[in-house]
C-alpha cells in the first residue's frame, strides 16, 4: 500500500509547484528592488527630522508629518519647475512626432533615389553625443533669443529625438496594407491628401508612443536644461532638483519631498500609458 | 454707424470675390499631384532642415571651436591656434583620468546590464498573471529621471544614515557605517551600481520585445529534435536575438559614455575626481572655467569615440537579415 502510495506521489506536480514559486518569487523580488528606493524616498520625505538622522535606521515613522513638503514647496517655485516642464515636453513631443511622422511616411512608403543617404544621414544624427552639440547650440540660442525661452530646449529636444520617432513611425507604416492607400487615390485623393486623410488618422497609436516616449525624454534631460535655462523662474524639474540646497547642511528631508512631488506626476503617467510604452516599444523594436 | 451699412455691400462681393479666387487656388492644389520623390522631398525637407541646424553645424562647429582660441566669449574674437587646444588637453592628467573613469564606467555597466536583462527578459517573457506590474516594475526605474535617481540613491547611500549602509550592517557584510561615495574606490562602484539599476530595466524592455518576436515555432521544431533548454536559449534564441542586442548595446553604451546627470548629481564627480566622467569634465573646463577652445577639443575627442564605439557595434555585431 504505501509502495503503491508512494509511485503515485506527484513528484511532476511538486517540481512544478517549486518553479512557480521560483518564478513568482523572483518577479516578487524585481519589483521590490525597482521599487524600494522610491518607498524609502517617500517614507523619508513624511518623517520628522528626528528620525531621519538615526542609526540604526528608524524603518517605519513612528510619527507623520508634512512639514517636509512644506519646505519644500515654500523654498523654490516648485510648481513653476514643474509647469515649465510640462511646457517643454509637451512642446517637444507635439514638434518631434508631427515632424517624424512625415518623415517616416515618405521612407517608408514613397519611392525615391536618395532613401539610403537620408536614412544615413538620420542614423549618423543619431549617434552623436550631445555634449558635442552643446556649446554651438548654446551660442545660437544665445544669439536668437532663446535661452530662458521654452523653444530653446524644444528645438534641440525635437531635433535629438527625431531620429527615434521617424524610426517609429516608419516602423509603423510599412506593416500598412497598401490597400489603404489605394483606395483613397481611387476616391480621388492626392498622395498628401492620402496621407492626412487616412494615413495620419490611423497611425494613432504609433504617434501615441512616439509621444510618450520622447516627453519621458524632454521631461529627464538634465545637461541642456541646466545650461540653457539660468533664470530660477525658467527652470525644469530635474534643474530645479538638482541645484536645491540648504543653507547650511543638506537638507534630505526636504529634497526627499521635492523628489517625491516630483514622481508623483511621472507616476501617473506610467499608470496611465504602461501598457502604451511597452507595446510601442515592443512593436518597434520588433520590427527594427 | 450709418455707412455701415452702405458698405456691407461692395465689401461682401469683394469678399465673397477673394473666396472663389482662394477657392479656385485651393482647388488647382488638390488637383496638384506631386511626384513620389517631389513628395518625399517636401516631407523631409524640414527633418533635414532641422537636423542640420541641431546636429551637423554645431559637430562642425564644434571642431572649428577646437581649432580657435577665445571661441564663444562674448566679443567672439578668436585666432586659429592649430591642435594647440589638444595639445593642452592631452597634457592635462584630469583628461586621462575622466577617460578612464567613462570607459571604465561604460564598459562595466553595459555587460553587467545586458546580462541582468537578458534573465530578466527570459523571466517576463510568458503570459502570468500580474504581468502588468512586473512591466510596471522595469518601467519606473527606466521612466525615472537620470538627475533625480542620482539624487535618491546619494540619500540611499549616506554616509552615515543611509539605508544601504543599515541594511549591510544588519546583514553583517559591514560592521560599521561606511560612506561610500566618499572613498574613491567604492564611489565609481556605487556609480557603476546605480546606473545599472535604472537601465538594466531598459535593456531588459528592448529584449523583452525582440524575445517577443521570435516565432513560437521554432521552439516547437526545437523541442522535436529534443533540444535542451540550454540549446534551444543558444541556437534559437540568442542568434535570433542579435539585432535586438545590438539596438540595445548601441543604446545603452552612448549615454553610458557620455553620462553627465549621474555623476554630477551621485557624488558631484568626487571625491576628488574618481566619478568625474569626461563629459562632466568636458562642461567643466567649458562653462566653469571658460576654457572654450579646450572643452571644444574635449568634445570633439568624445564624438570620435562615441562613433568609434557605434562602428566597432555595428562592423561586429551587423548581419544581414538571415530570416
Amino acid at each position: 500500500m504505501s509502495v503503491i502510495d508512494r509511485s503515485r506521489f506527484d513528484w511532476k506536480s511538486l517540481q512544478s509547484v517549486g518553479e512557480k514559486l521560483g518564478f513568482y518569487g523572483s518577479v516578487a523580488a524585481l519589483c521590490l528592488v525597482s521599487f524600494f528606493p522610491i518607498v524609502w524616498i517617500f517614507l523619508t520625505s513624511i518623517k520628522p527630522a528626528s528620525q531621519i538622522v538615526q542609526f540604526p535606521v528608524q524603518y517605519l515613522p513612528t510619527e507623520v508629518t508634512l512639514a517636509n513638503y512644506q519646505t519644500a514647496i515654500n523654498e523654490a517655485p516648485f510648481f513653476r519647475y514643474l509647469v515649465n516642464s510640462a511646457i517643454v515636453a509637451g512642446g517637444t513631443a507635439i514638434v518631434a512626432v508631427l515632424l517624424g511622422a512625415l518623415a517616416g511616411y515618405a521612407l517608408s512608403r514613397l519611392e525615391f533615389d536618395y532613401k539610403v543617404p537620408v536614412l544615413l544621414i538620420i542614423l549618423f544624427s543619431a549617434m552623436l553625443p550631445f555634449f558635442s552639440r552643446l556649446i554651438p547650440l548654446f551660442q545660437l540660442a544665445r544669439q536668437t533669443g532663446l535661452l530662458n525661452d521654452y523653444l530653446g530646449l524644444i528645438l534641440p529636444y525635437s531635433a535629438f529625438q527625431l531620429p527615434f520617432a521617424v524610426w517609429i513611425f516608419q516602423a509603423y507604416f510599412k506593416e500598412l496594407p497598401d490597400s489603404l492607400e489605394e483606395a483613397g487615390l481611387m476616391d480621388g485623393l492626392s498622395r498628401i491628401g492620402v496621407l492626412f486623410r487616412i494615413i495620419l488618422p490611423v497611425s494613432a497609436p504609433a504617434m501615441a508612443t512616439a509621444a510618450i516616449i520622447v516627453f519621458i525624454y524632454a521631461w529627464n534631460e538634465f545637461l541642456f536644461a541646466l545650461t540653457f535655462m539660468t533664470q530660477d523662474s525658467m527652470r525644469t524639474i530635474t534643474v530645479g532638483i538638482a541645484l536645491y540646497q540648504g543653507e547650511y547642511t543638506f537638507p534630505w528631508a526636504t529634497i526627499s519631498a521635492a523628489v517625491f512631488l516630483s514622481i508623483v506626476p511621472l507616476i501617473l503617467f506610467m499608470v496611465l500609458f504602461q501598457r502604451k510604452i511597452v507595446e510601442g516599444l515592443t512593436a518597434s523594436v520588433g520590427k527594427s | 454707424m450709418a455707412n455701415r451699412g452702405e458698405s456691407t455691400g461692395p465689401g461682401t462681393a469683394r469678399i465673397s470675390g477673394y473666396r472663389s479666387a482662394l477657392r479656385a487656388r485651393l482647388e488647382r492644389y488638390r488637383d496638384l499631384r506631386l511626384s513620389e520623390s517631389e513628395l518625399a522631398t517636401l516631407l523631409l525637407a524640414p527633418v533635414l532642415a532641422f537636423l542640420f541646424v541641431v546636429s551637423f553645424y554645431p559637430i562642425l562647429d564644434t571642431v572649428w571651436g577646437s581649432l580657435h582660441t577665445g571661441y564663444i566669449l562674448p566679443t567672439r574674437e578668436s585666432a586659429f591656434v592649430g591642435l594647440e587646444n589638444y595639445a593642452r588637453l592631452f597634457a592635462d592628467g584630469s583628461f586621462w583620468n575622466a577617460l578612464q573613469v567613462s570607459l571604465l564606467y561604460t564598459f562595466i555597466s553595459v555587460p553587467v546590464e545586458l546580462v541582468l536583462g537578458l534573465a530578466i527578459a527570459l523571466l517576463l517573457n510568458r503570459q502570468f498573471k500580474g504581468r502588468y506590474i512586473a512591466q510596471a516594475a522595469i518601467l519606473f526605474p527606466w521612466a525615472l529621471p537620470t538627475i533625480i535617481n542620482a539624487r535618491i540613491w546619494a540619500w540611499l547611500f549616506h554616509g552615515q544614515y543611509g539605508v544601504i549602509n543599515d541594511l549591510l550592517v544588519r546583514l553583517g557584510v559591514i560592521a560599521e557605517p561606511f560612506a561610500f561615495l566618499a572613498h574613491s574606490d567604492t564611489a565609481l562602484a556605487a556609480m557603476i551600481f546605480v546606473t545599472v539599476w535604472k537601465t538594466t530595466s531598459f535593456m531588459a524592455l528592448i529584449l523583452l520585445a525582440g524575445l517577443s518576436s521570435i516565432p513560437d515555432h521554432l521552439y516547437e521544431a526545437a523541442r522535436m529534435d529534443g533540444a535542451s533548454r540550454w540549446r534551444q536559449f543558444r541556437d534559437v534564441t540568442l542568434p535570433l536575438l542579435k539585432p535586438t542586442i545590438l539596438v540595445a548595446l548601441i543604446f545603452r553604451t552612448l549615454p553610458a559614455f557620455q553620462a553627465f546627470g549621474l555623476p554630477f548629481g551621485l557624488a558631484g564627480g568626487g571625491p576628488g575626481e574618481a566619478t568625474t566622467t569626461l563629459v562632466l569634465y568636458a562642461n567643466d573646463i567649458t562653462f566653469t572655467r571658460l576654457s572654450f577652445g579646450q572643452g571644444s577639443a574635449a568634445a570633439t575627442v568624445i564624438t570620435f569615440i562615441a562613433l568609434g564605439i557605434s562602428l566597432l557595434y555595428v562592423t561586429t555585431l551587423y548581419e544581414p537579415e538571415v530570416r
